[in-house]
């Protein structure tokens, strides 16, 4: 299935095209830095940084964190094309993967209308140490995405 | 003026250990972009605020987001200045390289610029205040350098000499 996946037309011009995998890389990072930008900044926040930062700051860079994710979802699948076989057993990308889908997972139970919820004092402080249990997993979660998405040039 | 500090960086010891330590390159990746996500996830929420976005906050809240945004970017100059040591060669003759160097400079100057133009127009702003137009400006001006620099900063391994 995979071998398939690699020769489809789409795959093979991630591949082989001068442009289309440096294009697809640089998509992938405006996306890593929206993405988990916005969650780490979310996280810090929830761990006690930024005291006088209102947490609907979140509710308003909702979309714009889906956008990023939605951009690395496409760009990801696309540069996976290219190397399917390959990647489904490299250890780092399947490590990525897993603290992708923790992260995003993490992310859903950290929505904004969840913290709104249990928050008090003006929109600025939270209420339930659960919820900062789940921002520092999701802080080291995302800081893991990034290692083994490194690693995966290196270690094979 | 890169051809010297090419020199400069070959002839040191630091370039020896660098390229000798085979474990410290993607060490130093890993670094660079843990700190790129610091400094842009920092200024995405104070330049769009700036920008006169999220009007849910007073802009100068968003400054308690600044020591992120430096750290995040004195990990990238570190690890970046260890990269140009570790293969001067390759990045001073690259047009990626270069031009990246270039919005870093601009994206410098133009938070000089806010620092003692446009702070001082922000203090008195509330939750739901729109901005400035000198704000907007340099809000964008930041956004947008800063993307170019993680672009241009990403095509370097694709692109030829300078």
């Amino acid at each position: 299935m995979l071998v398939t996946l690699e020769s489809t037309a789409l795959a093979r011009w991630v591949g082989e095209s001068f442009y289309a995998y440096p294009g697809l890389l640089a998509c992938h990072i405006i996306g890593l830095a929206i993405v988990v930008g916005i969650f780490s900044m979310r996280d810090l926040k929830l761990l006690g940084f930024f005291p006088d930062l209102d947490i609907r700051v979140f509710s308003s860079l909702n979309r714009l964190a889906l956008a990023g994710f939605t951009i690395n979802a496409i760009s990801g699948l696309l540069l996976f094309s290219s190397q399917a076989s390959y990647l489904a057993t490299s250890v780092p990308f399947l490590t990525k993967i897993a603290c992708i889908t923790a992260g995003m997972s993490l992310a859903y139970q950290l929505r904004p209308a969840v913290l709104l919820a249990a928050t008090v004092s003006g929109g600025q402080q939270l209420a339930s140490p659960g919820l900062t249990m789940k921002a520092g997993l999701s802080l080291a979660i995302w800081i893991g995405a990034i290692i083994a998405g490194r690693l995966i040039a290196y270690i094979f | 003026m890169w051809g010297y500090l090419a020199q400069f960086a070959a002839d040191s010891s630091l370039n020896l250990w660098i390229a000798e330590t085979y474990w410290l390159w993607p060490v130093l990746e890993i670094i660079h972009f843990i700190g790129l996500t610091l400094l842009l996830g920092g200024l995405l929420i104070i330049d769009l605020r700036m920008a006169g976005h999220i009007r849910v906050v007073k802009p100068a809240v968003t400054h308690q987001l600044l020591p992120f945004v430096i750290f995040g970017f004195a990990l990238n100059l570190v690890t970046g200045v260890l990269f140009f040591f570790g293969d001067p060669g390759r990045y001073s003759i690259n047009i990626g390289f270069q031009v990246k160097m270039v919005l870093v400079l601009i994206a410098g100057l133009n938070a000089l610029l806010y620092h003692w133009k446009v702070s001082p127009l922000m203090e008195g702003l509330t939750e739901d205040s729109s901005s400035p137009l000198l704000a907007r400006c340099t809000a964008y001006t930041s956004l947008a350098m800063w993307t170019g620099v993680l672009l241009t900063g990403r095509l370097i391994p694709y692109v030829g000499t300078g």
